[in-house]
């Protein structure tokens, strides 16, 4: 407050108080007309780079998407024929189905645990450093390797098996991974358990601006916990919570290694996403145009979400 | 003042060592990067041949190929063979990626017909194979010749002859009891139930793993449909039947159906990948699988105290029985190489009989040329040599297929014939949509 009502000519004297300032006595240079575009030029090969890498590319594969190209030799243009084929095809919905509730279980269960998780180590547990640090880690390690423990931890002979057998419920014992009402939800376990620690990060982001003080009035004003959550912190981590599901949403409906390594999409398409099959269809079944066209499918629903997740979860109207 | 600069020293200095510690892991992964690209295809002087060779592996053990070529080498000096070895489940596609970039090996191992992503002819349509000389029109086993080419020219040279059927641990088999290796389906039946009662199992499957589900169905039509009918794929591709309307390929998806509710398989096998069948086989708990031949070699290595046999899947009678052998591999040259004659050279002494044996007794196969003179007795082919002497045999179906899709159907497909996802009807529907594409 002081340093805003300090009267305009003891703020423009305030440097001679301390050290000498930078360019003090030399006469001050003239802007250039360079300096006033701020050389924009400099950042031309990262535009051209990104240009070429990202939009050609992005393009020409969208135009593969028309075509019946096999991935070698030559090609036909054949219209929307790829497009009509996805919609016409079982598998393809189905991995519509399962690209949607794997994104939208993963965020929830994720953004839920994280904030749970966010809340629980902000302030007051002595370990939260460390615990902190545990719960990130999953986020740190490859996807990859971890799916490949899990896929262990999963298999018929793996160690969930063996404990159910120990105490008797070996009944229940089951290739949890090939079981075409269980995989889905495993590889769901799996992506809950690599996001939620990113969610957390996040969390603990927000909760670091939510002051003190007013959580503190809340409470003298008779506020239970609850309260103080719903009215108080809730609304200060709102841009933390849109944040955390706009990536998340992304990174949910684009999932790909996981499943590759732990179910590579079966039993008989029960875990297919759209980015399973997109690899599948135009690069291991020799149907480029027919995986460009699920790209292109796949592009336009991240979009969508991305859009109306952010203007659902955005605190200012105006914005 | 004095202090300041030792500020500024200081803090250039750690400028530098940061600068330096991001520089030099940098710069050494880009020179490693660069050292790791594929060697230059051009020749060296003083008369050397050098060229570049491609193959897929999926173990540990050096593949029969490299081994070839190392022998080449051995007697060739002033030959330099680098080998660019692929993993068996990308190898078609970074092959695909190689020849449409024009940056693949001079001499890439390729499968027969258009069935898989690796296959001749879609390769040859797209010119990037080619045409090879008379010693390898020789080695083009009989009846296959129009999966080895088009127009009169051929695209790939043989090395060997892949039998496909069962793999079978006999010492296991033996230990199991029983009347011996079942002679018919419903013995085969039998003895599943008896093994799965005393927590063994006939069958070792990787069900989580197409290419094993697949093979396991394509088994079943040996006897169901291609003894019968042999030309059945000629009469699919002519439209003249369809597999929704092939009671010999229903009958072999039930069959499916069947060896899942007598037990055969291991427990938790839907979700089981390749190296059940490994562990399954070597440790004796379960008698058989769905393998290519070869593979008896590397299984006796893992378990040196069992006898290794391949066998055909028992038929519904046992006077049926027909089983898969064919060259289900080729060596093809890059239409684009630079180093085209000494590729060449090399596949010119591939095709000398000593190799062609040489070869197929690396890879514990059957020889390409001289399979009518073949001594079947005592080795692990012996229970598949009447078969083969009395031509109840032929090439491994999808070959013929014009697209991976359609044996990718009927893989998955399986895979939900045993979960209970799907029906023979909905296998063979798909099977006959992804023949279109």
């Amino acid at each position: 407050m002081t340093a805003t009502m300090q009267p305009k000519s003891e703020a423009a004297k305030a440097p001679l108080r301390g050290r000498r300032a930078p360019g003090e006595g030399e006469t001050p240079r003239p802007r250039s007309t360079g300096l006033q575009l701020g050389h924009w030029w400099w950042a031309l090969p990262g535009i051209v780079l990104v240009i070429a890498i990202h939009y050609v590319a992005t393009g020409i594969g969208g135009f593969f998407a028309f075509t019946n190209w096999t991935g070698i030799g030559s090609f036909k243009i054949v219209g929307w024929q790829n497009f009509e084929a996805i919609f016409k095809d079982p598998t393809k919905l189905g991995a519509l189905t399962n690209t949607l509730f794997l994104a939208f279980g993963s965020v929830l269960l994720g953004n839920v645990g994280g904030l749970i998780i966010a809340l629980g180590l902000n302030r007051m547990l002595k370990t939260r450093y460390i615990l902190r640090t545990l719960f990130f880690m999953p986020v740190v390690l490859s996807p990859l390797a971890t799916a490949y423990v899990w896929k262990y931890i999963f298999d018929f002979d793996g160690p969930i098996n063996v404990f159910l057998t120990s105490i008797g419920a070996g009944d229940l014992a089951k290739p949890w991974l090939a079981d075409p009402q269980w995989a889905v939800w495993t590889v769901l376990v799996v992506l809950v358990w690599g996001s939620t620690g990113f969610a957390m990060v996040i969390f603990m982001a927000g909760l670091a601006g939510v002051p003190v003080e007013v959580e503190e009035a809340a409470a003298i004003d008779g506020a239970n916990l609850w309260q103080r959550f719903r009215n108080v912190t809730l609304p200060a981590i709102r841009p933390a919570i849109a944040i955390a599901t706009t990536l998340g949403i992304v990174q949910g409906l684009r999932v790909f290694d996981p499943i590759m390594a732990l179910t590579n999409g079966g039993p008989a398409g029960a875990t297919e996403t759209l980015a399973t099959q997109v690899y599948k269809q135009a690069f291991a079944l020799g149907n480029f145009g027919g995986g460009a066209a699920l790209a292109l499918v796949l592009a336009a629903i991240i979009l969508f979400f991305a859009v109306i997740q952010q203007r659902l979860t955005r605190s200012n109207p105006e914005d | 003042m004095k202090s300041e600069r030792l500020d500024m020293t200081q803090h250039r200095r750690y400028s530098g060592i940061k600068v330096g510690a991001l520089a030099v892991p940098t710069i050494a992964a880009l020179v490693l990067t660069g050292c790791s690209a594929p060697a230059s295809s051009s020749s060296p002087a003083g008369g050397a041949q050098e060229f570049s060779l491609s193959f897929a592996t999926s173990n540990t053990i050096e593949s029969p190929f490299q081994v070839l070529a190392e022998k080449y080498m051995a007697s060739n000096p002033n030959v330099k063979i680098t080998f660019n070895p692929q993993p068996n489940d990308s190898y078609d596609q970074t092959l695909r990626t190689q020849l449409q970039a024009g940056n693949a090996s001079d001499v890439v191992v390729t499968s027969p017909g258009s069935g898989t992503g690796r296959s001749i002819l879609p390769l040859v349509q797209a010119g990037f194979l080619e045409a090879l000389d008379e010693s390898a029109k020789e080695l083009v086993p009989e009846g296959s010749e129009a999966l080895f080419g088009t127009d009169g020219k051929v695209y790939g040279q043989a090395p060997e002859i892949t039998v496909v059927g069962l793999v079978a641990n006999e010492t296991a088999a033996t230990a199991a009891g029983g009347s011996g290796f079942p002679s018919d389906f419903a013995a085969l039946e039998d003895q599943c139930k008896s093994l799965a009662s005393s927590g063994k199992s006939f069958i070792a499957l990787a069900g989580s793993a197409a290419p094993n589900t697949g093979l396991m169905a394509m088994s079943l039509a040996a006897s169901r449909v291609y003894a019968g009918d042999p030309k059945w794929n000629e009469k699919r591709a002519a439209k003249e039947t369809t597999f929704a309307g092939s009671d010999g390929w229903k009958a072999s998806l039930e069959a499916v159906t069947a060896l899942n509710d007598a037990g055969c398989f291991q427990k938790g096998a839907a979700g089981a990948g390749f190296d059940a069948i490994t562990k399954g086989l070597a440790s004796g708990n379960s008698v058989a699988g769905f393998i290519p031949g070869p593979s008896w070699k590397q299984l006796k290595t893992a378990a040196a105290g069992s006898e290794f046999n391949v066998r055909a899947l028992p038929a519904e009678a046992s006077s049926e029985g027909f089983v898969y052998a064919s060259a289900n591999y080729a060596f093809s040259i890059n239409a684009a190489s630079k180093n085209k004659d000494a590729a060449k050279a090399f596949l010119d002494w591939a095709a000398e009989p000593e190799q062609t044996k040489a070869f197929a007794e690396i890879d514990g196969a059957l020889p390409v040329t001289g399979l009518d003179s073949y001594d079947f007795n005592g080795g692990a082919y012996k229970n598949v040599g009447d078969l083969i002497k009395d031509g109840k045999y032929g090439p491994l179906p999808n070959s013929q297929w014009p697209n991976s899709a359609v044996y990718d159907a009927l893989a998955t497909g399986v895979q939900g014939l045993i979960t209970g996802q799907k029906t023979a009807d909905q296998v063979l529907q798909a099977m006959d949509t992804a023949w279109g594409q």
